[in-house]
């Protein structure tokens, strides 16, 4: 033993190129393996078994949403911009069950309804008012309880006329009841009890209890929403002031001015637009 | 009742639509005097169809009026809607229309009439003795081409004292977009990139082997795009290449619509018409040259010596990846069994004496 020189350690660099090389070392068994295993450039070792854990999770109908939406955006031809989108969670329990494109019976008015989906919580047209308490229209977002805006849709470019550009895309116009200084939401939340309960068993209903549940949902909703009238109209439903508006747009949504020139709101207004179909 | 409603709402809107036409028929708004974004400027303008397909009606006001199409009065191609809320509508824009523009040194309406008829006449043209399926399964306009954008594209070729010259007799605004628009189109075949022209012919058709497989195509046409990403144009494009050549370069001549099956005289892929293909990037084209086999599938039944030297590599790889792999573990085990530990201190891997004693 006495014999041995003693071993000193290495300098620290060393153990830097060491992990170097074992990195470079590791990465190569990697390539290799993947090689081996799943690249189409080598034997597929193991493509047979990843073709069948995929297709025992593949869903027919879910590819086939998907394509569509894919050729949807080949077929719409004026590019589709990109746009945020509420997390599935923080939306109202309409959304359970429908869409952003609830709208779909009468033919005249159905993507126009829609298209106010945009800047509108369905409660803000459907809602069943209790006769009792006073209703106010008030910007409202999940994400922050007291939203500042510039809003969309409140106001014009002056460069390019078109509508302003806002990084708050998300918050819309919906309804609450004003008890005393507080303002009350009327909005069902997906975390409200029958929500969250009726999440759990809603694969195990039959048809038919599917049908009852869904009237528990639509206790304080109206059939029908509001109509074009009570927005579009100078004694508004809407404060437009108030929901921050400009007056060029207001004046303009008052009277849903197609050109600037025409002022006779009448010829807009359809007072059998609803009935019918 | 009903009805007498549905006619009275019809003749509003069309009363409305007219009056606001008529009025505004000399506005400053280009393409849009008919105000037809007021609604169509909204992202959900849409509905989900009869058979469950979500429709999107948005045209985004901000990206309309940056594309090529911005001058274009909404009903230069959307001829159907005469009236408001209009109908749903039933038939697909055509391409071919007229539009009310005149371009420069023309004197008629402006119209994609020409490149639709060499379209036509290619094989993704619909024929009328075409299957169902192939006919739907063929790409239209829309597919390949979404309203495209204008680009500001770095432009060397626009050398500012030719400009300077032109200005001599012209408006600056209208000849410089005139000359960009013309240099623009001297450099590539298409605006786009290889890599997305790539994309573009491969992905959802061309790669989509079981759909290709309906409709007869050689087994060489059903490999294409397997060959191609593995030849060297592929790979180089794959790499980012903005030289090599993609689909188009070698599939159309500078009208890119006009792409046939091989073996018509017409293709650029002829044999007759190889040599002329490949001439547009490589030099000192031979007959040897164009027999290079460029989507080359390296099977043991087609090209036996290629796909030996292929499997022989193969092995090269493996077997030595695997031996040193082998030989590392070989030693660890047998140092193990030693008695010798393992540490990294001391300047070795190895520490403590063997049981055989060194
Ligand atoms: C449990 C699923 C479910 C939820 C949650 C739900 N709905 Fe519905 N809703 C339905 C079904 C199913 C229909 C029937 C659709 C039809 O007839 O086309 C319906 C119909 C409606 C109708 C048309 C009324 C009628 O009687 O035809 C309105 C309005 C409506 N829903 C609004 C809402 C609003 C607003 C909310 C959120 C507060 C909501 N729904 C939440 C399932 C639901
Ligand atoms: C701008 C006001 C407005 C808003 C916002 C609105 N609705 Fe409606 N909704 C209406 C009107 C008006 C009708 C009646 C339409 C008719 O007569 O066809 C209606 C009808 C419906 C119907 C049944 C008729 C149909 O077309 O299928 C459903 C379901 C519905 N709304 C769901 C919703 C949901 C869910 C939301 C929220 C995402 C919502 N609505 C938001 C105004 C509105
Ligand atoms: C609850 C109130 C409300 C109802 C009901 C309503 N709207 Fe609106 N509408 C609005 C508001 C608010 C805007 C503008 C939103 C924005 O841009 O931020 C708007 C925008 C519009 C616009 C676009 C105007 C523009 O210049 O941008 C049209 C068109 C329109 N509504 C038509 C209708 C029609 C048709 C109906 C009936 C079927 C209707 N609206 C019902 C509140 C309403």
């Amino acid at each position: 033993m006495s014999g041995r020189p003693k071993r000193l350690n290495h300098p620290k660099s060393v153990y830097v190129v060491g992990l170097v090389f074992k990195i470079i070392t590791l990465t190569v068994i990697i390539a290799v393996l993947y090689h081996l295993t799943l690249s189409h450039h080598g034997p597929n070792l193991l493509t047979p078994l990843k073709t069948k854990i995929e297709e025992k999770q593949k869903s027919e109908i879910m590819e086939e949403v998907q394509h569509l939406e894919e050729l949807e955006v080949h077929r719409h031809f004026h590019n589709i911009a990109p746009f945020p989108e509420m997390p599935e969670n923080l939306r109202p329990v309409c959304f359970i069950c429908h869409s952003d494109y609830p709208h779909s019976k009468s033919k005249k008015v159905r993507a126009m309804l829609n298209m106010h989906t945009q800047f509108f919580t369905c409660e803000a047209c459907h809602l069943e008012e209790d006769p009792g308490l006073k209703v106010v229209f008030n910007w409202y977002n999940p994400q922050d309880e007291n939203p500042k805006g510039p809003f969309f849709g409140t106001d014009y470019d002056s460069e390019t006329g078109n509508l302003i550009t806002v990084t708050d895309k998300l918050s819309k116009i919906s309804v609450f009841y004003k008890k005393g200084d507080k303002l009350e939401s009327t909005i069902q939340m997906q975390d409200a009890p029958i929500a969250i309960d009726y999440m759990k068993i809603r694969d195990k209903l039959t048809p038919d209890q599917r049908d009852n549940v869904k009237k528990k949902f639509h206790v304080r909703i109206k059939p029908k929403g509001h109509e074009c009238k009570k927005c579009h109209d100078r004694n508004s439903i809407l404060d437009f002031r108030k929901l921050s508006f400009s007056d060029n747009r207001r004046v303009d949504l008052e009277q849903l001015n197609i050109t600037g020139m025409i002022t006779k709101y009448e010829m807009f207004y359809l007072p059998n637009l609803f009935q019918g179909e | 009742m009903k009805h007498i409603n549905h006619v009275r709402i019809t003749l509003y809107f069309s009363l409305l639509f007219f009056v606001a036409v008529a009025a505004f028929a000399t506005s400053a708004y280009a393409a849009d005097k008919e105000n037809c974004l007021m609604c169509h400027k909204y992202r959900f303008l849409g509905r989900i169809d009869e058979h469950g397909k979500k429709r999107n009606y948005n045209v985004d006001e901000n990206i309309f009026n940056n594309t090529v199409h911005r001058n274009v009065p909404c009903r230069d191609c959307h001829t159907q809607i005469a009236n408001l809320p209009h109908d749903p509508i039933t038939e697909e824009v055509n391409c071919g229309n007229e539009c009310h523009i005149k371009p420069p040194f023309s004197t008629e309406n402006f119209s994609h009439k020409k490149i639709i008829q060499i379209y036509n006449k290619s094989v993704h043209g619909i024929k009328a003795d075409d299957p169902e399926d192939l006919k739907a399964a063929k790409p239209y306009c829309k597919y390949c081409h979404l309203n495209p954008i204008f680009t500001k594209v770095e432009e060397e070729r626009v050398a500012s004292s030719t400009l300077r010259r032109c200005l001599n007799c012209h408006e600056e605004k209208g000849v410089s977009q005139a000359y960009k628009h013309i240099t623009h189109r001297l450099r590539h075949k298409t605006s786009r990139s290889r890599q997305e022209i790539v994309k573009l012919c491969s992905y959802n058709c061309h790669e989509n082997t079981a759909l290709m497989a309906r409709f007869n195509v050689s087994q060489e046409s059903l490999e294409s795009v397997e060959t191609y990403k593995r030849s060297i144009h592929g790979k180089a494009v794959a790499l980012g290449s903005e030289e090599t050549a993609d689909c188009v370069s070698c599939h159309a001549t500078s009208s890119i619509h006009d792409v046939y099956k091989k073996d018509e005289m017409m293709s650029t892929v002829n044999e007759r018409n190889l040599k002329r293909t490949c001439e547009q990037c490589h030099r000192d084209v031979s007959d040897e040259f164009i027999k290079i086999d460029v989507h080359s599938g390296i099977t043991h039944d087609e090209k036996p010596f290629l796909h030996f030297l292929e499997v022989m590599l193969g092995f090269v790889l493996y077997g030595t990846i695997f031996s040193l792999l082998g030989l590392a573990v070989l030693e660890t085990i047998g140092r193990k069994k030693d008695g010798i530990k393992w540490q990294i201190r001391e300047g070795t891997t190895w520490r403590g004496i063997s049981k055989r004693g060194f």
